[in-house]
C-alpha cells in the first residue's frame, strides 16, 4: 500500500512536487497508524496479562507473608508462655528436689541456673520465652507430646550446640543405633546441602538448619522405622511431604527471611544481654520451635484436609520416642527397658508419665513431668496428717458448722458416730454429720451442713443431752419444757419428708427455763435443772416420766450425775454453792462449797475419780473432792468468766470455754494448760457457751454466741 | 441479767444470760445504742434489741440506723425473720401433714415446687416449709454466698430476694389453709 502510495505519489510527482517531497501519504499514514494501534493493542493485552500475573503473584506473596507473620506471632507467644512455664517448672524442680541430689539433675539444674543467671538481665524476654514455651507445650500436649520431651529436646539441643556444632553426626548415629536403619546418606546429603546453603548468614541460621537437619534426620528415621504405624504405606508419602514441606519452608522463606524472622526473635533478647550462649539458646529453641510448629501446621493442614492425621501424630510421637530412646541410650544404659513401654503407649498420658519417670531418672529433670500436678493436694494431706495425731498433740480446727441463726447454747457429740447435735437460741436443734463436709477450696476448715433440724421448742433451746446409745436426745429450753427426741440416722437426706415421730415426748413440769440436763446411763434417767429452783428427775421412756422433784436452795445453774456414784448428783448454783444431792433422799448429802458470790456456770464430774470441777464467773476453775468436800485445787483459768467444762472420757484432760473467746485444754494431772484455741466472736458480751469431747473419737467441739460451732481434730 | 461484778465498776452492765437466768430475766439489760455496739454481730444485736423493746413497732424495727450498709441490714433482717418464722413452722408442724396438705399451694392456681432438691420437687406443704427454712438457713449461713456478716457481696443480694419469695409462700399457705394459726 505504501508502494502504491509511493507509486502514486511518484506518479504525481511531476504534477505535485510538493506532495512528492513528503514520503507520507494518507493511506500510508493510515496504514501506519493502524499498524501501530494494533501493535499497541497487542502490547496492552500483553500488559494486562502480565499485570494479572503479577497481581496473582502479589496476592500469593502477600498471603505467604501473612502466613509467615502469623507464624512469627504465634511462635513469639508460644515462646513466651513456654518460657514462663519453664521458669515455674524450674522453680518447682528446685523446690521439690532441693536436698535430694541427683548428679545429673544438679548438672542440668546448674546449666539451667547458668542460663538463668545469664537471662536474669532480661527478665521480660525470659517471661515471654516462657509464655511461648508454655503455649507450645500446650499445643504439643494436644498433639501428644509431653513437656519433659520438649525439655529433653531443648536440653539436648542446647547441649549439642554447646558441643560446638557437632550436631548432625552424633545424633544421627544414635538414631541409627536405636532404629537400626539407614537413610543416612540421604540425611547427610540434606544436611550437607543445608550446611552448604547456609553460608554467610551467621551462627543463627547455621543453627537453624542444623536443627532442621537434626529433626529432619530424626523424622526421616522415624518415618521408616516405626513398626506400630498402621498405615505403613503412607510412610514414604509422609516423608516426602515432610521433606517437601521443609523444602518449601526453606524456599519460601529463603535464608534471608528465616534469618530476619530469627533476628526478630533475637530482638526479644535485647542485645545487651549475654550474647552468644543466650542467643544460641534462643535461636536453638526457636529453631526447634519453628520446626515443631511447622510440623504442627502440617498436621493442622492435613486435619483440615482430613487426611492422614494420625500418621503425622504418630510420626511426631515416634520421633519423640526415638529421641527419648536415643537420649536415654546416651544417658544411661539400663533404661532401655522403658523404651518399648513408651513406644507402645504413644497417646496415653499415662504412657508419657511412665516415660517421664524414666526420663526423670535418667536425666533428673525432676518434676517438669507433670505440669498439672495439683500441689494443693499436698498441703491438705500434710494438714490432715498433722491433725490425725492423738490428744497429746495440738488440736486444729477442722469443721465449721454454720446454719444457726442465733447463738448455740449447747453442743454434744453422738457417741458412736462422727456427728454432733447443736442446740441454739433460734429455737432449733440441728444434727450434723461430720463425714459429709461440703467441698471447699479452703483446706483449713471444712463447712458442714446440717442433716436434720429439730423444731419444737418455742423458745431458745438452752441445754442438750444425748443418751449413751445415741438413739435419743433431750433438750431443755426457755419455754420450760424438756423434750425427748429420737435421733434420725445420720445417713438421711437433709431434705427428706417430715417424720413426726422424731419428736417423742414433751416433759412438762418445770415452770421456768431449763438450763441443764444430765443423763445417767446406769439409771436410765434424766435430771433437769431449771431456774425455778427445782431439779427434776425423769424417766423418759415411761408413761409418767416425772419421777421426783427436788427443790434446791438457790437457783441451780448446772448439774451433773456423779459418774462414780449414780445415786448422787452435783448441782451448782448462782450464788456459788455446790451441793451434792442424794437422789434417794432428796437431801443434800454434802456441801462442797458455800460459794463466794460468783456464779458457777458449769459443773462436771470426773468419770473415774470422785472429783468435781466447777467453772466460775470469776475466771476460776475449782476442783473438789466428793468424799471429803474439800477444795483440791483452784486455778485462774481464763481472762473472763469460764462458761463450760468438759472432761475427756479417759479422765485425763479438761476442756474449758470462756467468754474471752478462748478454749483451753488442761492436763488434769498437772493442772496445766496444754493448748489454747481462740474461736468464736462475741455477741453482747458472750462468746463461748459450750465445749464438748467426743465420747470415743478424737474430736472436740465448741459452740458460740456467733451461731457457729467448730469441731477440732 | 444485769450483774455488776464485785471488783468492777458498778455502772458497767454485763449483757449476759448465764445459766440460771429466769425466763423473764432473759435479755433484761438496758438497751445499747447502735453506735456503742462494737461486735461483729452488732446489727443482729441491734435488731433483736429493737424487737424486744416493742415487737409491734415494725417501722422502727425495719429502719436501718444511719450509715448502715443496706445489704447487711437486709441480710440480718432476713436472718431474724427466719428465726422467728420457726415459731410458725412449729405450729404448722402440728397441723399440716402430708394428708391434709399434700401440695404446697396458696390459692388454687399455683403449686409451688420445693427448690431445695436437685430438681424442683412437689413436696407436701409441711415438707416445703421445713425444706425452705432449712434451705434458707443453709444459704444465709453458707460461706460461699455470705462469707462475712459485715459485708455482703453484690452478687449475693439477689439471693436474698429469692429466699424472701419462698418464705413468703409459707405465709400464704398458712393464711389460706391454716387461718387460725396465721392469726
Amino acid at each position: 500500500m505504501m508502494e502504491m502510495d509511493n507509486g502514486d505519489s511518484g506518479g504525481n510527482q511531476q504534477n505535485k512536487p510538493a506532495e512528492t517531497k513528503s514520503p507520507y501519504s494518507m493511506p500510508g499514514i493510515l496504514h501506519f497508524i493502524q499498524h501501530e494501534w494494533s501493535r499497541f493493542e497487542m502490547e496492552r493485552a500483553q500488559w494486562d496479562v502480565e499485570r494479572a500475573e503479577l497481581q496473582a503473584r502479589i496476592a500469593f506473596l502477600q498471603g505467604e507473608r501473612k502466613g509467615q507473620e502469623n507464624l512469627k506471632r504465634d511462635l513469639i507467644r508460644r515462646i513466651k508462655m513456654l518460657e514462663f512455664a519453664l521458669k515455674q517448672e524450674r522453680a518447682k524442680v528446685h523446690k521439690l528436689k532441693f536436698g535430694t541430689d541427683i548428679s545429673m539433675e544438679q548438672k542440668h539444674n546448674e546449666t539451667n541456673e547458668e542460663s538463668k543467671t545469664n537471662e536474669m538481665q532480661t527478665t521480660n524476654a525470659h517471661m515471654s520465652w516462657r509464655h511461648g514455651r508454655q503455649l507450645l507445650r500446650q499445643y504439643l500436649q494436644e498433639v501428644g507430646y509431653s513437656e519433659t520431651i520438649l525439655d529433653v529436646r531443648s536440653q539436648r539441643v542446647r547441649a549439642l550446640l554447646g558441643n560446638n556444632y557437632e550436631v548432625p553426626k552424633p545424633t544421627e548415629n544414635d538414631n541409627q543405633v536405636v532404629n537400626g536403619d539407614l537413610s543416612d546418606e540421604e540425611v547427610q546429603q540434606k544436611s550437607a546441602g543445608f550446611v552448604l546453603a547456609s553460608h554467610g548468614s551467621g551462627n543463627s541460621t547455621e543453627n537453624i538448619f542444623k536443627d532442621f537437619n537434626f529433626l529432619n534426620a530424626a523424622d526421616n528415621d522415624d518415618d521408616e522405622d516405626v513398626s506400630m504405624q498402621e498405615e505403613d504405606t503412607t510412610d514414604g508419602g509422609d516423608q516426602q511431604r515432610k521433606s517437601r514441606a521443609k523444602d518449601d519452608f526453606d524456599e519460601v522463606d529463603g535464608f534471608g527471611d528465616a534469618e530476619m524472622a530469627l533476628a526478630e526473635f533475637d530482638f526479644l533478647n535485647p542485645p545487651d544481654s549475654e550474647p552468644d550462649d543466650m542467643k544460641l539458646d534462643w535461636s536453638v529453641d526457636q529453631n526447634k520451635l519453628n520446626a515443631m510448629k511447622e510440623q504442627f501446621r502440617q498436621e493442622k493442614r492435613q486435619t483440615k484436609k482430613k487426611e492422614l492425621k494420625r500418621p503425622i501424630k504418630k510420626d511426631l510421637q515416634n520421633m519423640l520416642d526415638t529421641l527419648r530412646g536415643s537420649e536415654l541410650n546416651r544417658a544411661t544404659e539400663d533404661v532401655d527397658i522403658h523404651i518399648p513401654d513408651e513406644e507402645n503407649l504413644p497417646y496415653t498420658v499415662g504412657g508419657t508419665h511412665i516415660g517421664d519417670e524414666s526420663i526423670e531418672n535418667a536425666l533428673g529433670l525432676g518434676a517438669l513431668a507433670g505440669l498439672t500436678v495439683a500441689n494443693e493436694a499436698d498441703p491438705l494431706s500434710y494438714d490432715i496428717s498433722a491433725t490425725k495425731e492423738s490428744y497429746r498433740k495440738t488440736w486444729n480446727p477442722k469443721y465449721t458448722l454454720r446454719s444457726h441463726f442465733d447463738g448455740i447454747r449447747a453442743i454434744r457429740f453422738l457417741p458412736n458416730e462422727s456427728s454432733v447435735i447443736t442446740a441454739s437460741e433460734d429455737h432449733t436443734m440441728k444434727l450434723w454429720n461430720l463425714n459429709k463436709p461440703l467441698p471447699s477450696k479452703k483446706t483449713q476448715a471444712l463447712d458442714v451442713e446440717p442433716i436434720y433440724s429439730f423444731r419444737g421448742h418455742s423458745g431458745a433451746v438452752l441445754s442438750l443431752e444425748i443418751d449413751t446409745e445415741g438413739s435419743s436426745c433431750f433438750s431443755g429450753g426457755l419455754d420450760s419444757t424438756v423434750r425427748v427426741w429420737s435421733i434420725p440416722s445420720v445417713e438421711i437426706d437433709a431434705y427428706d419428708t417430715y417424720d413426726p415421730s422424731v419428736s417423742q415426748k414433751i416433759l412438762v413440769g418445770h415452770t421456768d427455763a431449763v438450763w441443764s440436763l444430765s443423763y445417767s446411763s446406769t439409771r436410765q434417767q434424766l435430771l433437769s435443772a431449771s431456774s425455778d429452783c427445782s431439779v427434776r428427775l425423769w424417766n423418759p421412756t415411761s408413761a409418767d416420766p416425772l419421777v421426783q422433784t427436788y427443790t434446791t436452795d438457790g437457783t441451780p445453774t448446772s448439774l451433773c450425775f456423779v459418774h462414780c456414784d449414780s445415786n448422787h448428783v452435783v448441782v451448782s448454783h448462782t450464788d456459788g454453792k455446790v451441793n451434792l444431792y442424794d437422789l434417794e433422799t432428796g437431801q443434800i448429802s454434802l456441801v462442797l462449797t458455800e460459794g463466794d458470790g460468783s456464779s458457777i456456770n458449769c459443773v462436771v464430774s470426773h468419770p473415774t475419780m470422785p472429783v468435781t470441777m466447777t467453772a466460775h464467773d470469776d475466771k476460776h476453775i475449782k476442783f473438789y473432792d466428793n468424799s471429803s468436800g474439800k477444795l483440791i485445787h483452784s486455778m485462774v483459768a481464763h481472762l473472763d468468766s469460764v462458761t463450760s467444762l468438759s472432761v475427756d472420757p479417759n479422765g485425763l484432760y479438761l476442756l474449758s470455754g470462756s467468754h474471752d473467746s478462748s478454749i483451753r485444754l488442761w492436763n488434769l494431772d498437772s493442772k496445766t494448760c496444754i493448748q489454747e484455741l481462740t474461736s468464736h466472736r462475741k455477741k453482747f458480751d458472750e462468746s463461748i457457751y459450750s465445749v464438748a469431747f467426743h465420747p470415743s473419737a478424737t474430736y472436740i467441739a465448741s459452740a458460740g454466741a456467733d451461731a457457729l460451732a467448730k469441731v477440732f481434730v | 441479767m444485769v450483774s455488776s461484778g464485785s471488783a468492777m465498776d458498778p455502772e458497767q452492765v454485763v449483757r449476759r444470760n448465764p445459766p440460771g437466768t429466769k425466763a423473764e430475766d432473759f435479755y433484761k439489760w438496758s438497751p445499747q445504742s447502735f453506735d456503742e455496739m462494737d461486735s461483729t454481730l452488732a446489727v443482729q444485736q441491734y435488731i433483736q434489741q429493737t424487737i424486744r423493746q416493742d415487737f409491734t413497732d415494725t417501722e422502727t424495727i425495719l429502719t436501718a440506723p444511719p450509715g448502715q450498709d443496706e445489704g447487711v441490714w437486709k441480710y440480718e433482717q432476713l436472718r431474724q425473720f427466719c428465726l422467728e418464722l420457726n415459731g410458725l413452722a412449729i405450729k404448722l408442724q402440728a397441723e399440716c401433714t402430708p394428708m391434709t396438705c399434700s401440695q404446697m399451694t396458696a390459692t388454687e392456681q399455683w403449686i409451688f415446687l420445693c427448690a431445695a432438691h436437685k430438681t424442683p420437687k412437689e413436696c407436701p406443704a409441711i415438707d416445703y416449709t421445713r425444706h425452705t427454712l432449712d434451705g434458707a438457713a443453709c444459704l444465709l449461713n453458707s460461706n460461699k454466698y455470705f462469707p462475712s456478716r459485715v459485708s455482703i457481696k453484690d452478687s449475693s443480694v439477689a439471693k436474698l430476694g429469692s429466699v424472701c419469695r419462698r418464705v413468703y409462700r409459707i405465709f400464704s399457705h398458712a393464711y389460706y389453709h391454716h387461718r387460725h394459726i396465721f392469726d
